[in-house]
Order: C-alpha cells, then structure tokens, then sequence
C-alpha cells in the first residue's frame, strides 16, 4: 500500500464513481424487481392476514423474526469496524470502514423493515409511539420490544451520522473532481468543507467522540435485541448469555457479510492496492476469534441445560441436535464454529475464492443460528399437546428476496454514487 | 386528470380503504319499531325446549337476543340432564342457521330441481297422497326419527288417512339386541334406565354411555355420581370392548377383547358366579340351563377366545363378585353384530343374578328411542319401493340412504320412479338428493311439540324464535294436507294443546304456560311394566342365542362406531363438531381408520397412509391413525363422515364406514352388522396429513396432568416439602396471600372485590368436549377448517387435552387447557401496547382494538392457550345470526384467548349493582361451565373466603399446571385420581 501517492489513491475512488454502463443499470433493474416483487408480497399480507405465512401456534414467529435479526447481526460489524476499532488504532480498517458502515446503515434499514412486515396490523404500528395522544395509550416499556423500538432508532441514528461524518472530507474531494450538476449535489451534501485546519481539528475530534459514542451501541442493540428472547419464560430462550452470545453472533455475521462484499468490490472497481489481502486477512482473523465466541456460547448453553437439571430446558437441547430441525441446528454448528477454523490456515485466508465462500458460509450458518433459536424453542416448549412445527411459505421466501434485494440494491446504487472507500482514512494510513 | 375525476378517485379510494380495514360482520344494529312487549335490548329471552340431535331429548333453555336464538343451555328443570349439554346439543343451532338449509320446496323435474311454492308443494303432497291412498292400502308410506308421542300420534292419523299404516321410525343406531335381551330376560321388549349412581362396581361390555349410547348427558352425571372421590372411595368402572371409546377411556381399566367376544367374557362370568354359588337364588331349569350353555365358557376358553390377559379376567370377576352393588351394561352400536344379542342377554342374567332383586335396573322409565323400527322392517320397506308397492314415500329427519349400507340399495330404492319421494328434510342431505319433491319442514326449535325421551320427563318444544324459513311445522303440514274437513285441529299448536289435556290433564292456561316455563312435565310418572319372574324366561331361546357365539380371535374386523360428535353423521353440517377434535384421536375434519400400531405393521401401513378398504360393493379411503387403545386386530371407523351431499360442510368430508357393512341383520334380533371382518385392505401407497391438533401424546414427565393413586388418597396425601424445581413448587394463589418476597420480584397485586378464579376437577372431566363447543358458541370464536387445522392455526380457547400414559399408552388423562388467568402472567409483561391488561378482579383482559398483532404474548405464553387471527374468519350467512352480541367478533391481526367469559361477569356485575349488593358465589356461570354434565368445572372469588373454590384449593389434589414457572395461574386443577386394577 505505501507505494499509492495520495494522488492515485483519490484517483482509484474517483473512477469508481464514473457513468455506470449498462451491466450496472441491469443489475440494478434485477434488484429493483426484487424489492417489488419483496413489497408485492407485503401489500398482500397486508390484504390477507399473516395468514399468508407458514406461522401458527405455537410458533407465531417466523423468518420475519430471523430475518430482523439476521439484519441487525449483519448491521453490527460496520460501526465495531469504524468506531471500536479506530478507538484502538487498528489500521487495517480504514480501507473498509466506510464499505462496511455502509453496510451497518443499509442492514439496520432493511432490519427496521421486518418488525413491521411481522405485525398482523402494521397499520396500527404508531400505537408503539409515546406520545400524548387521546387514546390513552403509552407505550409498554416493560416490554423487550419496546426495547427494540428505541434500540434500533437509536442506532440508526448515531451510525447513519457517524458514517455521514465521516464521509464529509470525501464528498467535498468529490465535490472538488466534480462537474455539473454533480457539482451542485456534492457542494451540498459537502456541507461546505474546505479542509482548513480548524476543520479538520473539529472533525478528528468529533469522529473520535461520535466513535465514542457509538461503541457502546455495539454492545447495547444487540443485547437488547437478544433480550426479545431472554426475557421470555421459554426454555431455550430465558438464558442470561444471550446478550454476548447475540453480540458475538452479530460480529461474527457482520464481519463475514464485510468480506462478502469487500472481495466483489474490490475486484469490480480495482481496490486491490487498497483493501489488501492484508486487510482482509485481519477481518478473517477477527472471524476465527467471533467464531469461537460463538462455538463457546453454544457449548455453554449445552453445559448450562445439562447442569441447571430443569427438564425442559435439557429436552429443547437434546432436541436440537436430533429433532425435526436437526439440520438447521448442524448448518449453524458446522458453518459458524468450524468452517471458520479453516481462516487458521495462511493458505486459506488469502485465497480469495475462499475467504468468499466461507464468508458465505458463515453467512448461512448465522440465518440458521437465528432460525435454530426463534423457531424450535416455542416448537418444543412447556406443554406438549401444544408442540408444532413451522415451515416458511412462499410469501415469506418473497420478502426474504425482497430484503437482501432491497440491502444490496442500496448497496450497489451507493458504492457507485459515492465514495466507496475512505480516501482520508486510506491516506492516513500511507504515511 | 381534472378535478372532478381527481375527487372521485380520492373519495372512493378512501372510502375502499375504510371499508377494506374494518371487520364486516354485521356492523348495523337496529332497532325495532314496535318492539315486542317483553323485549328488552340486550336482555336476553330464555325459551325452554328440547334438544332433538339424538333421541336422548335433553331439555334446552334457549337463549334469545334480539329476536333470534344464540345459544342453548341445558335445561335445570329438565330430569334427563339437569341443566347440562353435550356438544352436540351445543351445536344444534347451527343446523336452524346452516347457510346450506333449504328454504324453498322444490321439486324434481328431468333430473333438476325447480323451485316452487310451498303452497304448491303442499298441493302436490296432498294430490300424490289422495291418489295413491285410492290405489290401496299401506301406498303412502313415512319414513322419520324417533319422534314425540303426540306428532306420532298425529302422524299414524293422517296415514290411516291415507289408508296406511303407521310411520316407519328410522334410526341408525336402533339397540335391536338390546331390546331383544330385556324382552328375553326381563320380559320388556323396550329400553329401560339404569341406576348408575347407586353402582359401586360398573362394567360395561361396551355400551359407550357416556357418548351415544341411549341418554349420554344423564348417564355422565351418573356414572361421576358413583365414581367420583366421596369421602375417600370411588366406584370402580371396568370396560371390556375391543377399542377404546371416550367411555373405555375413563374407565378405571379398560379390558381390551376381540370384537364379539364380550359375549364370551360376559358367559365366562355366569360360569364363575354359577361355581361360586352366586346364581343359586335362580330357578333350577335356569341354573341348570346356564351350567349347561356356560360350561364351554371356561377361563382358559375365555381367554384364549377374547385376548383378555388372565389379571384382567381374575380382577373382573373378583371386583364383579365383591361388589355390592354391581351393575353389567351391555354393549353399544359399535358391537352390533352377530354376537351382540348374546351380550346384551348375559349383561341382563349378570344383573340378574348377581342382585335377583335387580335394584339398579330401573324398569319403570323407559327410553323413547325404544320405539324406532328394527331394521329388517326397513329393509322390507326398501323392497316394497323397488317393488312399486309405495307411491308416495315421506321422509321426515332421517337419511336412510346415507346411513343404511350399499347392500341395501337405498338410493336406488329411494330414486326409483316408482315411488314419489317427498322429503321433508331442511337440508339437502343424501336421501333428499334423490327424492321426487323437497318440502322442508321446521326445525324442532322452531315448532310447537312435546318430546317424551323418557318415562316421566315430557318435554316441550317451542319455537325459540320467529321462523327463518317459511316452512311449515310437520303437525301444521299433516293436519292441512291429510285430513279432509275438519281436521282434528286448526293448527299443530292446538292439537298439542289437546293433546297435552288428554293425556297430561292440562286444563287451564295457567298450567299450560307453567309447563312452557318449565320445559316440560317432569313427573314421576313411570311405565307401569315389571320384570317377569326368572321362571318364565325361554330357555330355547337361551340355547339359540349362547349356541350361535361364534368368535375367531384370528379374524380382523372392521367396526363402524357411532361418534360422539356425528352420532350417525347428522351431525355433520355443523362446523363445530368438525372443527373440535375427537376426544381419543384429537384428529378434526377427517374419518381416519383407527388400530392399534401392530395391526398397521401387520396390514403393512402406517400411521397417516391412505388405506383402501374395499368389500366387492364399495370402496372407501381414510387415512390410517394408530394408538395402542384399540385391541390388535381391529380397524375402528367413526360413523358420520363420508357424505355425498347434506352441505358444504359436510360434503366430502372423510369417509362413510357405514358403506363397508354388509346388509343382512343379526339373525335373532334384526340388528344390523356394524362389527364385521374386515374387508380388504391395501395402502394406496399415499400419504394424507392428519388433522389432530395435539402435538405430542406423553406428557414428557412434566407436571402437566398428573394424577394420584387411589390407595395414596386412603392413606392420606403428606404435604410434601416445598421446593423450587417443577415437581416440589408449591401451590401459589393469584391472591395477595400468594406473595412471596423470597420469589416475588414485583410487588402483590391487589384485588377489588373479587379475584375470579377456576377449579377444574380432572377425576370429573370425561373428555367429552362439551366445553369446547359450548365455549365456540358463547365467545364468536372463528372455525378454521381443515386447511388451516393442518396449518397449526385452530381458535379454540378450550382445549381438551389428550394424555396418554408413557408405559402402555392405553390410560388417557383429559385436560381442559384454557387461558389460566395468571397472576403474574408472562404474557401481559411482553406487550409493547399493554393488549392484555390485568384487571382489578384479575382477569387478564385482551383488548382487541389495542393489538397489533406482535404475537409476543403468545411465544411468552407458557400454556399457549392464545389464539392469533391469521385471517378476518368467515360466518357464512346466515351462521353469522348466532353471534353471540356481547362478545365481540375479532378480525385479522389480533391475538384473543379465552376471558373467563367477561360479559357473564360483568351481567352479573350489573344484576348485583342494581340490586346494591355484591356478586354471590356461584353466580357466575361460564360458558364452559354451565354445560359440563360432570360438572368438573368451578369457578369464583378467591378473594371470598366461604366461595366454592377458594374451599376447592384446599384439597390435597389441587396444583397448578406448570406452577414453577411462578406465573401463579388462575385456573387450579384437581389431579384425577386413578385405582389400580
């Protein structure tokens, strides 16, 4: 990397940003169509009922549920990236701190989407809304979705500013590069940056603050959207570990969904000399240490049905592994704890065909780990008469495409619109 | 666009949203203009009248809002049931308002129906009778249910009228055997009670008492009267029957046998009491002639012939021979067979012998479904038809043609041009499909008659509300059509009222309107028949019976069983009794084969295989069910499934077994063969998925219905020490008093007045689902269908939960699993909204218009007893009449779950304001409740230290379902108490 001059580095952004070609404007289409297809799906269940979807007593909460959790997991690692680890200096994240926090405000956009998907009245959905009204209703804030309501808001706030923040030294480089109407977008969204000192000494002080400020929203969104569950009384769910183990969880997919999208990006607009296999190797580094916090959290949940002697929460366990949804639990176990082991092996982490498809593989592994602890908890709870199994239905398989369409649909309209790639940070690192 | 199109499209838009989002069931309320005099809106009317889904003719209090009927009680007054309902008669409003029912005539012509005038219909009736009652005697012939004294009466008027003989009384289930016996035996061709309660030792050779068979609801009070926990004993209930019914399963142990073989075990029993002595008190030709029929029937013989196990035959004749007060019951409709005559005989001698005096057989009342027809005269009439010899045929509330097997070509007979066929059935069920003209007539809760289902309790019938329909009453129809002037009366009413004078000596208006009040006449009056002596019991006839037994333990039989919920499939058009589950099976909507594990192996099956079962002239499928309570070798169908017509509920809904039953009848008494050997079998290889709601049949060792033994009760239960684990946690009232700060997190809640709170008595639920259907009635609850079933998506509020024992899989504990009103519920924490609401009587309130449907509350719920709308459910008009006003009707996207029956409480809460006073114990009555007829279910104020339930707490039995989990539920169950066999 110390062979780029700032020059080529601002260079190699800049081009990113040139008039897309048709492939673009195809893809673009093709995800476009899913989000319809996505919302098409909605507008029906809307219609219909939730109904439409394979949820039913006892299991009254499906892939909305894994997905909104999926979402948020994903939206994790962009501000530990950006925030935790500029805190602690870790150079490597420059290159992708801004890729990957991207990634964290357009996750939690498409995670914000599924509460409201689940609701079987979305359209009462401002009953959650503290504010005076002459219903006389307020808010359950005893209630973990409550919680959500302004965990989630929260954190789309700060990261949406902080990654906003961040991306102003960028833009007005942009700005500077720029002509015509282009101009006139950037010299907005620019905010009037102009890189004199005063500037910048406001801006690094501010990051670091907003940095700051954002990390213990790492930790807190998660545990809180772990608590959804461990507040419940039901045996698989009411666990005191699950806010780090969501944590984890969350990093560990977040971190996998970085190099999925880091490997096409960086080949697609020649990132190479920017986002290294250096840098890479370290999110795999990271993936390996997440993974085995994961692998930990499902060992101690095991050792902790065993030990606690409640027959319940041992039968769920035993469950598990041998039930109806044996394989989605062995897909979570194999694809988050020990394929991940294999970014151990030099060889392994920098290849890049296959850090992709472990990445993948991770990715997959944490739906599953989601779907293993939402679906068959309540399949197998308290009274037996009661048990039952779940299995999606088409309009959830279409929402599902609807969200990773609409994610990356943002993605891609995002990376080619606006700097992809931190061109201060990277240049910070240059020296 | 210009403005005016820019409007139009805004305001319809919205209008279309508005419309769209909002429930529709019947939102207008009107009021009448000249409402009635004694109409109050929203105070209910209450019309007495009988129930008519069986014969058993239970007395009903109907419940009228507004001018139309929305639920039916069981009549207090009324002798049979005392207040109480079985789910059918629960779900007897749903045939006045099946949006199937015929309300025009119409008459058949070149194969289609044509509507016409029932002024038209009553001329063509009238026409086709004159003439052919012109062409000779007995060319009008009438086909109908068991019906009342007085429209009988009537109705054998008008044929003799019509130069015919009397009606042919058609039921399915007709215990030909049965009457056969007691003539036999007791010299009384009819069906006599039983003293049940006075019984300390019951053995049924596998009458389903407590399903069917006779008087179900009476019979379930009874038979708890003697076997409830009464100071410390119980009275044991022994059931031998190849197949576990809802009876078997409560019995204290069910003896598994052979099909047919109940005879043999029942022989083997006259053979012990003969050797031990017990039968000396009878005549010596008897003796000497039962030791001589009997004596093939020894224990080995016995048990090789009826599979019994050797403990179970020792401990039926120990128990049968040390009781005191012992009483045999014969067998049911299932066992019709060649066998079920020698059952029902040596049921007879067993009583008889083991008290001479026979205390327990109560010959005095009679049933009266003693008077339907026997079979063979059926079939005889069918040949007549197809022999041209009937003209005109009637057909008044009966489906032969559903009901009789193909062998008896009843379609044929029925759609033969031979013979007119007026049918005079409300809906068009399978014998109306083939008639000639439809002329419905009114359902019993709309007409004026008098029931008398047993010796003593005449009850009345009285239209419930106005008529739907514009149909005539039976009575109406008969005197204007079969009488030339004058006829007996103007109107039906009048000629009851005669009637009634006649026979009853109801002179003054006063009596007449008391008697409407009551629901009836329930004097003691009682058939003046008594038992012959022993001595002049036919002993040929005893030779013919015992010598015919023919029992081959290596055959597999088929057996079409009557249901508790379709009886003999007339049930079939009502959605609730599809919709809640069979009791044994929990399996909705569906007919499914049930056997017991091996005989699937054996048949090369499996549970949930479609099996063909095919006998030459017919050929059915249903998916096969497998549980270890039927005997090894036995295929055990419920009747009332499988129809071609009668609805769109009904239609194509499982499958008939009576298509299965050959023809011919049992020699002796004319009964028909509902036990036979199987037919073939053969798995068509596909697999259909069965409906049944349960997700597991063990209680996985959890303390979910446990029950406690007999002898412990004796011995008397030791407080045990308290602890914190599932099985130690003690009993924790949803009171102040339950507060415990070492558990307690949040402070105790405090009450206003009351605290509701129910006991449910597990040793006194017989599993019977009345509950459940009384609770889809009362509180609007949505019915699923089969679809959604499957889907995991059914409403019920009150389940009846079915537990099977781990070791054998054969002892089944029932256990009404509703919303248990916690304390400290788990699901009122999780709302983001506050939907459930803890109000200051505890009840755990859920608002529908607050929810938004995050479904939390139910994940959180321990018991899962909420219920989400996955869809706005549909009331096809005019079901949507029997809404019940209080109760609110719920539309997509909202949780719900029983309310301890919130708009009871809170008229009971205005009665008592306006009579400045509080609620008294007792006055509550929920839904599920009131109809019991074992009365398993209290409920009351906790808070009231003198109420019925804060007294039912104390009891040694009383836990809590899951009680560890601290939620301090309101709903306290009593452990079933078991004794060992």
């Amino acid at each position: 990397m110390s062979e780029l001059t700032f020059n080529q580095v601002d260079q190699t952004v800049l081009n990113s940003l040139k008039p897309p070609g048709k492939s673009y404007w195809a893809l673009i289409a093709l995800l476009f169509a899913g989000v319809l297809m996505g919302a098409s799906c909605w507008l029906y269940q809307i219609f219909v009922g939730v109904g439409v979807a394979g949820m039913n007593n006892p299991v009254a909460w499906g892939t909305y549920l894994i997905n909104f959790v999926f979402w948020v997991g994903i939206a994790h690692s962009g501000t530990l990236i950006s925030a935790i680890l500029h805190l602690f200096r870790a150079g490597w994240r420059n290159p992708i701190a801004r890729a990957a926090e991207t990634m964290t405000v357009f996750a939690v956009c498409t995670a914000g989407l599924f509460p409201f998907i689940h609701l079987g009245r979305a359209w009462m959905v401002y009953f959650m809304l503290p504010f005076p009204n002459q219903r006389n209703l307020w808010p359950n804030f005893q209630s973990p979705l409550m919680f959500d309501v302004v965990a989630i808001s929260t954190y789309l706030t700060v990261s949406s500013l902080f990654w906003y923040t961040g991306m102003l030294p960028d833009l007005a480089i942009v700005r500077d590069n720029a002509t015509g109407f282009r101009k006139k977008v950037f010299t907005v969204l620019s905010m009037g940056w102009t890189g004199r000192f005063e500037q910048w000494r406001h801006y690094t002080r501010g990051y670091l603050f907003f940095a700051a400020l954002a990390t213990p929203l790492v930790i807190s969104v998660h545990s809180v959207v772990s608590w959804d569950f461990a507040l419940g009384v039901v045996p698989g769910w009411h666990t005191t570990i699950f806010a780090p183990y969501f944590v984890a969880g969350a990093i560990h997919s977040g971190l996998a969904m970085v190099i999925t999208l880091m490997i096409p990006l960086r080949r697609i607009f020649g990132y190479q000399q920017i986002i290294t296999i250096h840098v890479l190797e370290a999110v795999a580094k990271t993936i390996v240490f997440t993974g085995l916090i994961v692998g930990f959290a499902y060992g101690t949940e095991f050792f902790i049905a065993w030990y606690s002697h409640n027959p319940l929460e041992q039968y769920i366990f035993a469950w598990r592994p041998t039930g109806d949804y044996a394989v989605g639990f062995w897909i979570m176990a194999i694809c988050n704890t020990m394929i991940p082991l294999l970014y151990l092996f030099k060889k392994v982490r920098t290849n890049i065909a296959a850090l992709f498809i472990i990445s993948l593989v991770v990715n997959v592994g944490m739906w599953y780990e989601r779907f293993v602890i939402i679906i068959t908890s309540v399949a197998r709870d308290f009274i037996p008469h009661n048990w039952g199994l779940f299995s999606p239905s088409l309009v959830e398989y279409g929402i599902m495409i609807g969200s990773f369409s609409l994610f990356f649909f943002l993605f891609c309209l995002f990376v080619k619109h606006m700097p992809a790639v931190s061109m201060t940070e990277v240049k910070e690192m240059l020296e | 666009m210009d403005r005016r199109t820019f409007l139009k499209i805004a305001g319809m838009g919205s209008v279309a949203f508005a419309a769209g989002c909002s429930p529709d069931p019947d939102r207008k309320l009107f009021s009448l203009v000249h409402a009635p005099d004694n109409m109050v809106t929203g105070q209910p009317q209450w019309y007495a009248s009988t129930c008519r889904e069986c014969p058993a003719g239970c007395g009903v209090i109907a419940k009228n809002r507004e001018g139309r009927v929305i639920k039916l009680e069981g009549n207090p007054a009324h002798p049979v049931n005392q207040g109480k309902l079985c789910m059918r008669g629960q779900a007897a409003l749903q045939g006045i308002y099946d949006p199937d029912r015929i309300r025009t005539p119409r008459i058949k012509e070149n194969g289609r129906w044509r509507e016409i005038s029932y002024a038209e219909a009553e001329d063509i009736l009238r026409r086709k009778t004159v003439a052919a009652a012109r062409r000779g005697t007995d060319r009008v012939r009438f086909v109908s249910d068991v019906m009342g004294a007085t429209l009988q009466e009537l109705t054998t008027a008008a044929l003799s009228n019509w130069n015919a003989s009397g009606p042919v009384i058609f039921e399915p289930f007709a215990y030909e055997s049965l009457k056969t016996a007691n003539k036999a035996v007791f010299g009384i061709d009819g069906l006599f009670a039983y003293r049940m309660e006075d019984a300390d030792v019951l053995v049924s050779l596998g009458a389903d008492f407590l399903e069917t068979w006779l008087s179900p609801v009476a019979f379930a009070r009874q038979f708890k009267a003697m076997h409830r926990l009464n100071q410390k004993r119980k009275g044991l209930f022994l059931q031998v029957s190849p197949f576990q019914s809802l009876t078997a399963a409560n019995a204290d142990a069910w003896l598994a046998c052979h099909p047919g073989s109940e005879a043999v075990v029942a022989l083997g029993m006259i053979q012990v009491a003969l050797d031990v002595g017990r039968a000396d008190h009878l005549p010596y030709d008897l003796r000497s002639r039962l030791e001589k029929v009997t004596d093939p029937f020894t224990k080995e013989r016995v048990i090789e012939q009826s599979g019994l196990t050797v403990a179970h035959y020792d401990q039926l004749a120990i128990r049968l021979f040390q009781a005191e007060n012992p009483l045999v019951l014969g067998t049911g409709a299932a066992a019709a067979g060649t066998n079920s005559l020698a059952t029902d005989l040596a049921a007879n001698l067993l009583n008889l012998i083991l008290k001479p005096e026979t205390p327990l057989l109560d010959f005095g009342r009679r049933y009266r479904v003693e008077t339907a027809t026997r079979r063979p005269e059926i079939l005889k009439l069918l040949q007549e038809m197809q022999a041209g010899q009937a003209d005109v045929v009637l057909v008044h509330n009966a489906n032969p043609v559903y009901a009789l097997p193909p062998g008896a070509d009843a379609s044929a007979a029925f759609a033969q041009p031979k013979s007119f066929v007026i049918s005079l059935s409300a809906f068009m069920d399978e014998t109306a499909a083939t008639a000639d003209l439809i002329l419905p007539v009114r359902l019993p809760l709309e007409t004026w008659d008098e029931y008398g289902a047993v010796s003593g309790a005449h009850g009345i019938q009285q239209p419930a509300m106005g008529a739907l329909t514009e149909a005539p009453s039976l009575g109406d129809l008969l005197l204007r059509t079969a009488f030339d002037a004058p006829p007996p009366a103007n109107s039906y009413k009048e000629y009851l009222t005669g009637a009634l004078k006649d026979h009853h000596g109801i002179f003054a208006t006063t009596g007449w309107v008391k008697t409407f009040q009551t629901g009836g006449l329930f004097s003691q009056r009682r058939s003046a028949e008594t038992p012959i002596d022993p001595a002049a019991i036919d002993l040929d006839f005893l030779d013919q019976v015992f010598g015919q037994i023919t029992v081959d333990p290596n055959d597999t039989v088929f057996v079409a069983a009557p249901s508790i919920r379709l009886l003999d499939g007339r049930g079939a058009n009502r959605t609730w009794l599809n919709e809640i589950p069979d009791s044994l099976t929990q399996v909705t909507w569906q007919s499914p084969v049930v056997m017991h594990p091996e005989t699937a192996i054996d048949l090369g099956t499996a549970q949930g295989r479609l099996l063909a079962l095919e006998n030459g002239t017919a050929r059915i499928e249903a998916p096969v069910y497998t549980w270890a309570g039927v005997a090894p070798g036995v295929m055990m169908m419920a009747a009332g499934m499988g129809h071609t017509a009668y609805g769109r509920f009904a239609r194509n809904q499982g499958a008939n077994p009576f298509a299965l039953l050959p023809v011919e009848t049992a020699p002796l008494d004319g009964g028909p063969l509902n036990s036979v050997v199987a037919p073939t079998v053969e798995d068509t290889g596909r697999s259909v998925p069965l409906a049944h709601i349960d997700g597991s049949r063990s209680q996985h060792d959890r303390k979910i219905a446990p029950s406690v033994a007999l002898k412990d009760i004796r011995a008397g239960l030791k407080p045990t020490k308290p602890g914190l684990t599932m099985w130690d946690f003690p009993l924790t009232l949803p009171i102040p008093e339950g507060y415990d700060h070492k558990r307690d997190f949040y402070p105790p809640i405090k009450y206003e007045g009351y605290r509701w709170a129910m006991v449910v008595d597990l040793d006194r639920c017989i599993g019977c689902n009345a509950c459940a259907t009384a609770c889809y009635a009362e509180n609007n609850i949505g019915v699923v269908h089969k679809k959604h079933i499957l889907e995991g998506r059914e409403m019920a509020w009150l389940q009846v939960q079915r537990y099977l024992d781990d070791e054998t899989g054969t002892r089944v504990t029932f256990l009404p699993m509703m919303c248990q009103q916690c304390d400290n519920a788990p699901c009122e924490a999780v709302c983001p909204v506050y939907a459930p609401h803890h109000n200051k009587e505890g009840i755990n309130n859920q608002i529908y218009n607050r929810c938004i449907g995050t479904r939390f509350c139910s994940q959180n719920c321990p018991y899962h007893v909420r219920r989400f709308n996955w869809y706005t459910w549909q009331w096809p008009k005019p079901l949507n009449l029997q809404l019940n006003p209080d109760v609110t009707t719920r539309a997509k996207g909202v949780m719900e779950k029983c309310s301890f029956c919130i708009q009871r409480i809170k008229a009971a809460h205005n009665v008592a304001k306006n009579e400045k006073r509080p609620i008294r114990d007792g006055e509550v009555v929920t839904a599920c409740m009131q109809t019991c007829p074992t009365d398993a279910i209290s409920f009351g104020s906790l808070m009231d230290p003198e109420s019925r339930v804060r007294k039912l707490v104390d009891d040694p039995r009383a836990y809590q379902v899951m009680g560890y989990l601290n939620a301090k539920p309101a709903v306290i169950y009593l452990k079933k108490v078991v004794q060992e066999v």
